[in-house]
């Protein structure tokens, strides 16, 4: 009884204080804003790495289309991705001083799939408090088919192009430039549904993304 | 809310600074930059041109440029410019070929020198010299682009008003008209050059700027008659005439003494579209619209009118502009609506205005929300904020000392233009302290006695402005207090009103919600300029429903 009664008179000042502050200054106040810029179908096209690999670093290029149901739901309906393959100094190693065959690394040729596209965030921010840019963070998941070149043997130094299934999940950001053109960063992992040499791959892509029959 | 006739003091008060609002296509010469190609080469080649000399030699009349014996001969040469007071060493005599000498030095970007050397052939020169009102256009230009622009005009004005040359005239006139772009001597150059021109021999690009100015002069004097003889003779399609227009419907609106008729707010809204007048005047235009509506309780038109209003990108907007469109709200009914454009009101941008309406406004909203102590509080602001110059006022102090009073009577109206021309005024003295080595003593103290009689005629006519216009905020500031005492008497009464039994709430308002197309932003204290015009506020209604026992 005693501490509820503590508790009771610990509370009451705090309440007051609650009342006090709505009673000076009752309500709530919010900037409504029509959306600058909102994003019906979009062709994008972009530039990236493949960074993961420790025996190629792939030099990415894809394009894809994305229909935009709303301001928050986007179905990626395609994209396709090649990769331009650069041998890293580890693997010329291992080729010129060990007698590995090039064809013993398992490496990424392309990639195709489709997504759902979620954008829960849209803001604006300040530029040297001169200008207002507009920004939205979004995240992708959906399912990839990936064509890769692995070692069939390592020993003997035999390769094959297989096809693999992969589940692509991502985020990324977008900066608006006007009505119809935007730019793109993306983070994404393929994680390649297999149990065999490559588990994942990450790619890093910037793109320019155009979008036809948006409003400004 | 003001009245029509304070709207239209308020459009008065406006007006000649539309008069002089930067036309879009011309711009004032860049400090430090060569005059415009098309218009400054030319000049120096017809002065040369039209006075032959062989180079080296010695001018071919004597009598005006040849070196003379000694100083007695000065005052012997008939008009010789600047008279000479007593005890002023007389200006040395100077070979003529220093004209052309600063000339280059002029194209060649160096003024000082130039300045320098013009200066001493217009001493040394009687003005029937045909390089003389040159040589004064010169030193003018020269002058401007250092950023001594009062300096340039008073040389501008000199050419003006002797025109000894016909050629020069042209050129001068046009330089003068972008000087009216910034503060600048209205006496000097609005009434007594463009206000007083014979228009006769006026070339086309200035005549209309003449015409309108000199119809402006006729409005103000209130001689409407005289002022359309001017305002028939401008291009129909010009810049001059649109503005024209708009003088003569808001001295209409003055003579109108509160009748407003539709055909005035018609006029005024056909020019809100004219494309060759500048927004900013397009912009008085739609208010005009807006608090004519007003007058005749057209609320919702005058909101239509409030939101044509336009703003560049990011523009905070003017004050008066928000506080007109929330009185418009709250006749209309939307009380929260209103409290948004008050809560815009208390954005950094306006802080320093002066708007004691605002805080009578925020009370009233909070009354009728039945949410006294808000209410009061929001009155009480009023009289915490402005106490400083409440006090000044009851003790009778000098209020163009009050810091509140002043700077709102320096806000707006012809004491903010006097304010700013005495302000430029005083930079431009400063400026001229950084010349003094380049411009030789002669011509520096020439200036420095110039800037200092325009310094003091200008603060002489500003203390005079402002002595009037505090006094206009002191009077708006006490009727406000007054609106205060009652709103506090009438809270003070509602908040001890006695609850009737079964007494319940109103039922609260339905807020609309957002649309797809929507995007909300929670308010918390920061201001973004793009935000202005959107705060939307949502506040219970703490009033009771009628019928309860």
């Amino acid at each position: 009884m005693k501490r509820t009664l503590l508790l009771l008179v610990c509370l009451a000042p705090v309440l007051a204080y609650a009342q006090g502050d709505e009673l000076e200054s009752p309500g709530t106040v919010l900037a409504v804003q029509d959306r600058t810029y909102r994003m019906v179908s979009e062709l994008w096209i972009g530039v990236g790495i493949a960074p993961l690999d420790a025996f190629y670093k792939g030099l990415t290029g894809q394009v894809g289309y994305v229909y935009h149901f709303s301001d928050y739901f986007a179905w990626q309906v395609g994209r396709g991705l090649l990769s331009y393959n650069i041998k890293t100094g580890l693997r010329n190693q291992l080729e010129t001083q060990f007698g590995v065959s090039p064809t013993a690394f398992p490496q990424l040729n392309w990639i195709v799939g489709s997504d759902v596209m979620w954008t829960p965030i849209y803001g604006k921010t300040s530029w040297l408090n001169g200008s207002v840019g507009h920004f939205e963070v979004f995240g992708t998941l959906g399912g990839s088919v990936i064509n890769e070149r692995i070692a069939a043997d390592v020993a003997s130094g035999t390769g094959q192009t297989v096809f693999r299934p992969a589940v692509h999940l991502g985020l990324g950001a977008r900066i608006f430039t006007s009505k119809g053109v935007s730019f793109r960063l993306d983070f994404s992992n393929e994680f390649v549904i297999y149990k065999g040499l490559e588990a994942n791959i990450l790619l890093v892509q910037l793109a320019l993304a155009l979008n036809f029959g948006g409003t400004e | 809310m003001q009245s029509a006739t304070a709207a239209a003091v308020t459009l008065l008060l406006a007006l000649p600074g539309l008069a002089q609002a930067p036309a879009p296509q011309s711009t004032p010469p860049a400090p430090g930059s060569k005059p415009p190609a098309a218009a400054a080469p030319a000049p120096p080649a017809q002065p040369t041109a039209q006075a032959p000399r062989p180079a080296g030699a010695p001018a071919p009349v004597p009598a005006q440029a040849a070196p003379a014996p000694g100083p007695a001969a000065a005052p012997a040469q008939a008009g010789a410019p600047p008279q000479q007071p007593a005890g002023q060493e007389p200006p040395p005599k100077v070979d003529p070929k220093i004209f052309d000498e600063a000339l280059k030095d002029y194209f060649d970007n160096k003024q000082e020198q130039a300045a320098r050397k013009l200066y001493a052939f217009i001493e040394s020169t009687p003005p029937t010299d045909e390089n003389y009102a040159w040589a004064q256009y010169f030193l003018a230009r020269c002058l401007i682009d250092l950023n001594l622009r009062h300096g340039g005009a008073v040389y501008l004005a000199k050419v003006a008003h002797e025109r000894s040359n016909p050629q020069v005239l042209p050129k001068t006139l046009e330089a003068l008209k972008v000087l009216t772009l910034v503060p600048h001597d209205e006496a000097l150059i609005d009434e007594q050059i463009f206000g007083s021109l014979d228009l006769g021999f006026l070339p086309d690009s200035v005549s209309d700027y003449a015409n309108y100015q000199q119809g402006l002069v006729d409005l103000r004097v209130g001689n409407e008659r005289w002022a359309r003889t001017h305002f028939v003779k401008l291009d129909e399609g010009g810049v001059e005439a649109s503005r024209a227009k708009f003088a003569l419907l808001v001295t209409r609106l003055r003579n109108a003494k509160g009748v407003v008729d539709d055909q005035m707010i018609d006029d005024f809204l056909e020019l809100s579209k004219d494309e060759k007048l500048t927004m900013e005047a397009r912009n008085e235009a739609r208010l005009a619209v807006a608090r004519l509506r007003y007058e005749k309780k057209d609320y919702e038109g005058a909101l239509k009118a409030y939101d044509m209003v336009q703003l560049p990108s990011l523009d905070p907007g003017r004050a008066t502009l928000y506080l007109e469109e929330a009185w418009t709200r709250y006749n209309l009914g939307q009380l929260r609506a209103t409290i948004g454009l008050l809560t815009t009101l208390d954005a950094p941008s306006f802080r320093d205005e002066f708007l004691p309406d605002k805080y009578i406004l925020r009370a009233l909203v909070y009354r009728d929300l039945c949410q006294y102590l808000p209410a009061k509080r929001a009155a009480k602001e009023l009289t915490r904020r402005f106490s400083d110059s409440l006090e000044s006022i009851r003790e009778r102090d000098d209020l163009t000392q009050d810091f509140r009073l002043r700077r709102a009577a320096n806000s707006h109206g012809s004491t903010k233009r006097a304010s700013r021309y005495l302000e430029s005024l005083n930079l431009e003295s400063e400026n001229l302290g950084r010349h003094a080595g380049g411009f030789g003593d002669r011509l520096y103290k020439h200036l420095t006695k110039i800037y200092d009689l325009a310094r003091a005629e200008a603060e002489r006519v500003y203390q005079q402005r402002l002595r009037d216009a505090v006094r206009e905020e002191a009077d708006k500031l006490l009727r406000a207090d007054e609106q205060v005492r009652l709103m506090e008497y009438e809270v003070g009464l509602k908040l001890y009103e006695r609850v009737k039994r079964g007494a319940k709430l109103v039922q609260p308002e339905k807020q609309a919600s957002l649309t797809s197309a929507q995007i909300a932003f929670k308010f918390t204290g920061e201001y973004w300029n793009d935000e202005l015009r959107s705060y939307r506020v949502s506040i219970p209604s703490r009033c009771l429903e009628e019928g309860a026992q």
